[in-house]
Parts: structure tokens; C-alpha cells; sequence
């Protein structure tokens, strides 16, 4: 029984006594899309995996796959596969038991079992570990055993909650990118769940990124990347992070200490104090503009981030190769005048910053 | 060899010494009946005794399969403990399930009950007992003594299975029920193999519990039914103890539960101190 | 203050049936074979019950109580059943804390205390009862008597002097139950992590401190635990007394589990004996909850 694979979560809450887990959510995910729930630790992400899974049920609001209202359906109706940060694999049975148990509750019969299970254990590469047990595999195996599980039924809705999570870093990179094609292989709708901005922003079609138990921005990753919602979206996305700076917007011109920053653009609204958030890759030295301090080089090879002091902050600027500067040493960096971002210094809201055109075409 | 080095040697000398010391001592009351089973009555009797003699099989031939043989009585206590013991843990590990892991109407109060029925002294049970199955006819019985001896084995083996099946962790139950097994299904396939070693433990510790038991068996038991703790007192009476015959008796008697002992040493540990680490509880 | 506000999924209710079906055969063999019973041993100390006087019967209401609180015999052996349990129970502890040290000392012999150790808890205690009796305490032929005679010239009579008739049965139970807290205190001494002792060590505290610290600190859970469980065996002993002095010499090692019994079963009066072992219940469950509050002071964790 496969669908097209669409969940809608519509106006879902979730309480634990009387703490809110998930303030109001609206989500709406497409079929086959790679959809990754991110956000840090506490942030309602995992919970709301769980509702889509079905492991607990929504205080408010309902659950729908292809319009179908499952929100008081058992796990085990939802015709979903889940992957656990734990593995959850059953040490008691082999990794081919293991794999093999989803059919068998199932009903399949068991002569069709031998070839699904090895089908699913070649995809992820450990059929030659069919007869161990899961105490004797490695991490990764152990990960890819429960990645096998979960797909052998081939599912309506495959969910991840963190699988990298306790994998070394080497390994994380490397499963990372099987996994992209792996759900290309499958085309099923997944869900992936992810404190790792990195991970999200390079796996997933689309990202709901959760602080405080709602989401605060959806979309692709190119587009979260590009126009941050809010003050926290711009401070977690992106390695390193964006620099956030206390400025001043008045009018056309936007003020850091006593320097006029460019920036090809008119700010609405009356002159106030603003944050102004700059990736470290729009930073450059240059003759003038911003005075600032080095404070430290950081190198990693093809780059250098090059931690600066402005004024009382800490800013990061990027450079390709190493470092050309000292320790201590006093310089001038610029910003990007087009690739600038302000937002409320309270709420964190973007302000929308109209460009002047002609000023565009001009960046240099 | 360095001062602090010779020092912390002689530490360990002496400690080892003393624990050794203390561990022989200790034991000595066990070898000594063992001696003691080896003598004949008369040997038994002489002044001063002595650790040299002739030592004889007689009397734990005698007691085995002779005129003493306390091997009648040695069935009756397996009989009684086994299906005991298998009553009990069909009964019990399902209980537990629900209470370690479901949603259980009125659950904290049921826990309570059964830790207060932990509690109780045999004496109270073993007053009303008496009456009870004296009116009913099965005093001095199989089916008496067996649900008698469910009174204290339940509440006990309920108690330590909650304790692991506690220790199951809950994702397994969760990928079980995403996987599509029914409650039924997760518990037979998924729960009771990982908590083997604890239905081992509790097995042991039922087993034990029942075959060393005294009270209920010697008020309860009569001519038919008689387990083997209550054997014992075939050789003591008034006029005389035939301390050589009882040694070996006792011994013998004592023999599958010393071999239990060995054979299940860490799951016993392991009960033990899953009972240190979670309250309240018998033995 | 906003809770889960919607009706019980179906699935849900669904597991809620099978947890009761679950459990019920188990709380209905608990209900039959422990409440009812207990139902009717109350029953039976409002009545008059005694088989050697069959014709006296009727309700009686409490008289059986009131004439247990005037009742000397009673008090005594309550006044024994308070030495015997606080007695062993201390002892216990302090020993088999004393041997757990000690042994923690010597990891690669450990195996081998432990398997000892198992050795006095495996036995039955009437057995415990009549090897003590017999091979260790008995006049004349007995270890003791024969170390007593030879070492310090007299004779001491273990069971047959009151005095010395209680501390033989308080050394039995010790001897035997000693095990038990030595194997759940070693295992706790060795949870705890060696880290702390290093650190300690390096902020140089003497052996004396990091026990005092450290050690009591991280043991006091499983020896409130030990104290507990023993506490009510020793409520409730019963085979290794009966066996070894049965009571006497005349009531002199009574405790009220005995009296029970002895009015039950000797004296045949049911009605009295009754009320003496409702008097131990209420005694082990207020002296349980008593223990278990000075474990968790702050209630049920």
C-alpha cells in the first residue's frame, strides 16, 4: 500500500503536562522529497518526528499522509520505517533477523524473505554480515543494519532521527553523501532530523528549521542560505557562522562605531540601532574601511579564517590560502555592500532592505 | 624495590592474609560437617575429636539409598519447588511487562500491593494456612503446599522481573512497533530474549527460596508430602541427634542447592544486587 | 495548565487491554493466595480459636489484643525481636562491610570470596539451625565447647544459658545472612569510579578521608538497602531459631515470630496467635516504612 507519500502536520501542538513541547505547528511535506528537521538540542524537532511517526499523539491539531488523518493510528499502521539515533537494533538476532523482522510482522512469506533481505543488505553494502550480531559490528555497520531494516519494506515515509549523530567525523561525511543517493535510488519521502547544519543544508530538498518549539523559517537550502529569517537562523546557519555586529541604520547608511559601512540599499523605517549580519566569506582587507584587529588565524588548508576584533566584537573574515597577516597586527577590512543582512536587534525579524538597482550592477 | 613500593607488597600481604583468614573461619562450619559425615556415630562421640580417623561413605550411603534415605523426601522438594517455580514465572514476567512498560490502569497502586505483600511474615500466612487448607482437605498435599508456596514466590519474582524488564530500552519496543508487531508479537520476539538472563535470576532465587523453606513445609506437610527440610528432623529427636547421619543428610540435602550456587554464582550476584539497587525485597 | 486534551487514540486504549490482561492473572493469584489469606488471619484474632478447647468459640472482638498488651511474655518478646534485629542487622553490615574492603583490596582473588560467600546464603537456614546446634554449640562435643575447655579451661553452655542462648542464635543469623551484604557491598564499592579516589588522592587525602568522602557517601544507598531487606528477614526468621534452640531455654530466644507459632501451634490456641502475628505485621510494615522514609527523605523518587 504506497501513497504518494505527502504529510501535512496542520496546526499540531504538543504539551508534557504542562510544558509546551511544540508550540502551533503548520507543515507541509512533499512525496519524495529529502525534508530535514533542524534545529539545536530541545528545539521540538525530534518531537515532532516522533508525532509524524507516531510514537506519540499530538495534544492539538492533526496528522495527515496523502490526505488520509492518521493522528490516532498506531506506529505500525502508518506504513513507515524509522531509523533511531541508537540503532534500536535487536541484539538478541542476527543482522539478517533483524532485517528480516519488519516482513515477517508484516506476513511476507518466507521463502520471499532470504532474497529481500540480502537485496536490502547489498544496497548498504554489509551482506557479507548477515550472520553476525549487531554487538559484533562496527558503528557504521551497525548504522547501515538499521538503515537496511528500514528499507527492505520500502516504505511511504522513510524517518531519521540524528543517524550520524554517533559516528566519527570521517565517517559522517562519507555516510552523509551515500545517504543523498541512497534516497535518490528509493524515491521515498524523508524526514531527517538533524542538529548539524551542515548535514541539513547538503542532504536536504527543503529544511524546517525549529527554535523553541516552533519553526521559525522553511525552505530550500540555497534560499535559508541567501535570506535568513531571523537574527538566530543567521547565527546558526552556515560554517563558520555569520558574524553579527551591533550597527546603526539611518536612512542609506548603516554604521558600525564611528565607520559608515556601504551598502546598496535604503533601509525603511526611522534611524535605530540594528544587528548587521555579514558571511565571513563577504569580508575582505582593504585600505580602508572597518578598523580592525587580528586577533587570531585559524588554518585549514585551502583557507584561513582570520578571527578579527572590531571595536568589542569578534569577527571572522575567510581568505583563501594562509594567513598574511600577523597576530596583533592592525588592518581594514570591508564588507560586501550587496550581500548585507540587518535585523531587529529584539525580535531578530529581518528587515526587508529595498536595493537600489543601479548601485548593483556596480559592485565591484 | 622503593620504599612506598615494599610498603604497599606488605599492604596487600597483610590484607590478603586477613580476608583469608576470615574467609576460612567462616567456611570452617560447612568442612567441619563435611568431617564430621565422614566419621562413624562413635567417632563423632569420642573426646577429643580428631582429624584422624578412618573415614567411612556409610553414613551418606545410609542416608542416599539405605535405611535413612532421605531420598523420597528429596522428590517431594523438587516436585514442590519445580512446578512452584514454573507457576510463578508464567505468572510473573508477563505481570511485569505491564508494569515496567504499559500504561497500567491504577499501576502505582498496584506496586505498592505488591511490595507490601513482600512484607508480610509467614507466620501470618502460615495461621491462616493451616485453617484454611485443614477445612478444605489439602493439608499435607501437593496442590496445597505448591499455591502456599506461591504466596511468598510471586510477589518476590514480580518485584526483580520489573527491575529487567525496566532495563529493556524503550526504542527497542518503539522499532518493534514501527516494524508492525502487535503488543503480543514485541513481547515474545523482542522483550523476552533480551531478558532471558533475568528470568534465569529469577528462576534461581524462586528455586532456592522454595526447596530451603521450613515454616510452611513442616506445619503444612504431613506423612505424604514431606520435603526435605523437614527430613532433617528424622534424626534428631529427644533421646538422641545421629549427628554423622545428619551431617551427611544435610549435606546431600544441601548438595543441589550448593551446586545451583556455583553453577548460577553471577546471576545470583546479579539478584542480589538488582535488589540493592532497586529496594525492598526478600532474601 | 494544559494537558494531553484529546480522547485516547484507539491504539492506545488497545494496549490498555492488554496490560490489564497481562497482569490480572498475576494480581488475582496475589489477591487469593496473600490478601485472602491475611483477610482471614484478622478474622480469626477477633475470634475465639482454640482447637484445644473447641467448645469456647464466638466473636470476641479485641479482647485478644487487649490481653496481648498485658500480656509479659508478649513484651518479652518484642524486647527480643528489637535486640535480635537491630543486632544482626548492625553486624551484618559492619562486617560484611569490613570483608567487602578488604576483598576490594585483592581483585584477582575476589572470584573466590565470592563463591564462599554464596556457600551460607544457598543453605537452607534449619539446616544452618541444626548444624550450629549440633557440631558447633552441643556441651561437650561441640567446636566451641572443645576451643572454650582447651584455651580458657571452662565450659560455657550456648544454648542452655538464656544470655548466651540469644547471642548463639544472633551469631547463627549473622553467620549465615553476613554473606549477603558483603556481596551487594562489594559489588557497590566497585561501582564506584576509581577516578574519584585518584583525584582525591591527588588533592592528598589520607585513606581515612577518601572513605569517609567519598566511599560512605556513594555506599549509603545500597547499605540503606541491605539494612532494609535484612531488617525484615530477621523480623521474620524463624527455621534457624527453631532449629537451634526452639525458642528457649524456656523463652529466653522467643522473639515474637516464635510466639506466634508456639501459641498457634503448640498451645493450639489459634484466636491468640493470630493476634500475636497481626501485631508482627504491622510491626514489619511500619518498621519497612519507617527505613524506607530515611532512605528518600524527600518520599517516592
Amino acid at each position: 500500500m504506497k501513497g504518494l507519500g505527502r504529510v501535512r502536520l496542520d496546526r499540531v501542538e504538543k504539551y508534557y503536562g504542562g510544558v509546551s513541547a511544540l508550540k502551533t505547528v503548520d507543515l507541509e511535506i512533499r512525496p519524495n522529497e529529502f525534508f530535514a528537521l533542524l534545529g539545536p538540542s530541545g528545539s521540538g524537532k525530534t518531537t515532532t518526528l516522533r508525532l509524524i511517526a507516531g510514537l506519540e499523539t499530538p495534544s492539538a491539531g492533526r496528522i495527515l499522509f496523502d490526505n488520509l488523518d492518521v493522528t490516532d493510528s498506531g506506529p505500525g499502521e502508518r506504513d513507515i520505517a524509522m531509523v533511531f539515533q541508537s540503532y534500536a537494533l535487536y541484539p538478541h538476532m542476527t543482522v539478517a533477523e533483524n532485517i528480516a523482522f519488519p516482513l515477517r510482522m508484516s506476513g511476507v512469506p518466507r521463502r520471499e524473505l532470504a532474497s529481500l533481505v540480502r537485496g536490502a543488505a547489498a544496497r548498504v553494502r554489509i551482506d557479507h554480515l548477515l550472520d553476525r550480531r549487531p554487538s559484533q559490528l562496527s558503528g557504521g555497520q551497525q548504522q547501515r543494519c538499521a538503515l537496511a531494516r528500514a528499507i527492505v519494506r520500502k516504505p511511504r515515509l522513510f524517518l531519521l532521527d540524528e543517524p550520524l549523530s554517533n559516528l566519527d567525523a570521517k565517517l559522517r561525511v562519507e555516510t552523509r553523501v551515500e545517504l543523498k543517493s541512497l534516497q535518490h535510488q528509493l524515491d521515498v519521502t524523508t524526514i531527517y532530523v538533524t542538529h548539524d547544519q551542515e548535514e541539513a543544508m547538503t542532504l536536504a530538498d527543503r529544511i524546517a528549521i525549529f527554535m523553541d518549539g516552533e519553526i521559525v523559517q522553511v525552505g530550500a537550502p540555497a534560499a535559508i542560505f541567501e535570506r535568513p529569517a531571523t537574527l538566530a537562523v543567521a547565527g546558526f546557519i552556515g560554517s563558520p557562522a555569520m558574524n553579527l555586529v551591533r550597527a546603526h541604520a539611518d536612512g542609506g547608511a548603516v554604521r558600525v562605531g564611528d565607520t559608515i559601512i556601504p551598502c546598496h540599499a535604503r533601509i525603511p523605517g526611522p534611524p535605530r540601532d540594528v544587528m548587521l549580519a555579514v558571511r565571513p566569506g563577504d569580508i575582505a582587507a582593504d585600505k580602508q574601511g572597518l578598523p580592525a584587529q587580528v586577533y587570531v588565524s585559524e588554518l585549514l588548508g585551502e583557507t584561513s579564517i582570520i578571527n578579527l576584533k572590531i571595536g568589542a566584537e569578534l569577527v571572522k573574515m575567510r581568505v583563501s590560502g594562509g594567513s598574511p597577516f600577523r597576530d596583533g597586527e592592525q588592518i581594514h577590512v570591508r564588507f560586501d555592500p550587496d550581500r548585507l543582512h540587518l535585523f531587529e536587534p529584539e525580535s531578530g525579524k529581518r528587515i526587508e532592505i529595498e536595493a537600489e538597482p543601479k548601485m548593483r550592477r556596480s559592485a565591484p | 624495590m622503593t620504599g612506598r613500593g615494599l610498603r604497599r607488597r606488605l599492604a596487600k600481604a597483610l590484607i590478603t592474609a586477613c580476608a583469608t583468614a576470615i574467609l576460612a573461619v567462616w567456611a570452617f562450619p560447612i568442612f567441619w560437617a563435611f568431617v564430621v559425615a565422614l566419621k562413624s556415630e562413635s567417632e563423632v562421640l569420642a573426646f577429643p575429636p580428631s582429624l584422624v580417623f578412618t573415614p567411612t561413605l556409610r553414613n551418606f550411603i545410609d542416608t542416599l539409598v539405605g535405611r535413612f534415605s532421605i531420598l523420597p523426601e528429596m522428590g517431594t522438594s523438587l516436585v514442590i519447588s519445580l512446578v512452584a517455580t514454573l507457576l510463578t514465572i508464567t505468572i510473573a514476567v508477563p505481570a511485569s511487562y505491564a508494569f515496567a512498560r504499559l500504561r497500567l490502569p491504577a499501576g502505582k497502586l498496584l506496586g505498592f500491593y505488591v511490595l507490601a505483600t513482600q512484607m508480610l511474615p509467614p507466620v501470618g500466612l502460615v495461621i491462616p494456612y493451616f485453617l484454611i487448607l485443614n477445612s478444605v482437605g489439602l493439608l499435607d498435599t501437593y496442590q496445597g503446599m505448591i499455591v502456599v508456596y506461591l504466596t511468598f514466590s510471586l510477589p518476590f519474582a514480580i518485584w526483580l522481573m520489573v527491575s529487567f524488564m525496566e532495563d529493556v530500552p524503550r526504542e527497542m519496543e518503539e522499532a518493534a512497533a514501527i516494524d508492525r508487531a502487535s503488543r503480543l508479537k514485541t513481547l515474545w520476539y523482542v522483550i523476552l530474549p533480551q531478558v532471558r538472563g533475568g528470568i534465569a535470576v529469577t528462576v534461581v532465587f524462586v528455586f532456592l527460596n522454595c526447596w530451603d523453606e521450613f515454616l510452611f513445609a513442616v506445619q503444612l506437610s504431613g506423612n505424604r508430602v514431606r520435603p526435605v527440610t523437614v527430613a532433617m528432623y528424622n534424626f534428631v529427636s529427644v533421646e538422641q541427634t545421629l549427628w554423622a547421619k545428619l551431617s551427611a543428610a544435610a549435606l546431600i540435602a544441601m548438595v543441589p542447592m550448593m551446586a545451583i550456587g556455583f553453577a548460577a554464582q553471577r546471576h545470583i550476584v546479579k539478584g542480589l544486587t538488582v535488589g540493592a539497587v532497586k529496594g525492598g525485597g526478600r532474601r | 495548565m494544559k494537558g494531553v486534551n484529546r480522547a485516547q487514540a484507539s491504539w492506545m486504549k488497545g494496549e490498555r487491554l492488554f496490560a490489564t490482561a497481562l497482569v490480572a492473572p498475576g494480581v488475582i493469584a496475589l489477591l487469593v493466595t496473600t490478601t485472602a489469606p491475611l483477610v482471614y488471619l484478622l478474622w480469626t484474632s477477633l475470634h475465639a480459636a482454640n482447637l484445644s478447647m473447641p467448645w469456647v468459640k464466638g466473636f470476641v472482638g479485641l479482647d485478644h489484643y487487649v490481653h496481648m498488651l498485658g500480656d509479659g511474655r508478649f513484651w518479652d518478646s518484642l524486647r527480643l525481636t528489637a535486640i535480635y534485629t537491630v543486632t544482626t542487622v548492625v553486624l551484618q553490615v559492619l562486617i560484611g562491610l569490613g570483608l567487602a574492603l578488604l576483598v576490594l583490596q585483592i581483585p584477582h582473588g575476589q572470584w573466590l570470596f565470592r563463591l564462599v560467600a554464596i556457600l551460607p546464603i544457598v543453605l537452607a537456614p534449619v539446616v544452618v539451625g541444626l548444624f550450629w546446634r549440633t557440631l558447633m554449640l552441643s556441651p561437650s562435643f561441640g567446636l566451641f565447647d572443645i576451643f572454650t575447655t582447651q584455651v580458657f579451661g571452662r565450659s560455657y553452655n550456648w544454648l542452655g544459658d538464656p544470655t548466651l542462648a540469644l547471642i548463639s542464635v544472633i551469631l547463627i543469623h549473622t553467620w549465615q545472612w553476613t554473606a549477603f551484604a558483603f556481596l551487594v557491598l562489594l559489588a557497590g564499592l566497585a561501582s564506584i569510579a576509581p577516578d574519584l579516589y585518584e583525584a582525591a588522592r591527588i588533592d592528598r587525602a589520607g585513606a581515612f578521608a577518601r572513605f569517609r568522602y567519598i566511599t560512605l557517601p556513594l555506599i549509603r544507598p545500597a547499605i540503606m538497602i541491605v539494612i532494609i531487606m535484612r531488617a525484615v528477614v530477621a523480623l521474620s526468621a524463624f527455621a534457624a531459631i527453631y532449629a537451634a534452640t526452639g525458642g528457649g531455654p524456656g523463652t529466653a530466644t522467643q522473639i515474637l515470630n516464635l510466639y506466634a507459632y508456639q501459641t498457634s501451634f503448640v498451645a493450639l490456641d489459634f484466636g491468640y496467635g493470630s493476634a500475636q502475628a497481626v501485631a508482627l505485621l504491622i510491626l514489619t510494615l511500619a518498621v519497612s516504612a519507617a527505613l524506607f522514609r530515611l532512605r528518600r527523605p524527600k518520599g517516592w523518587a
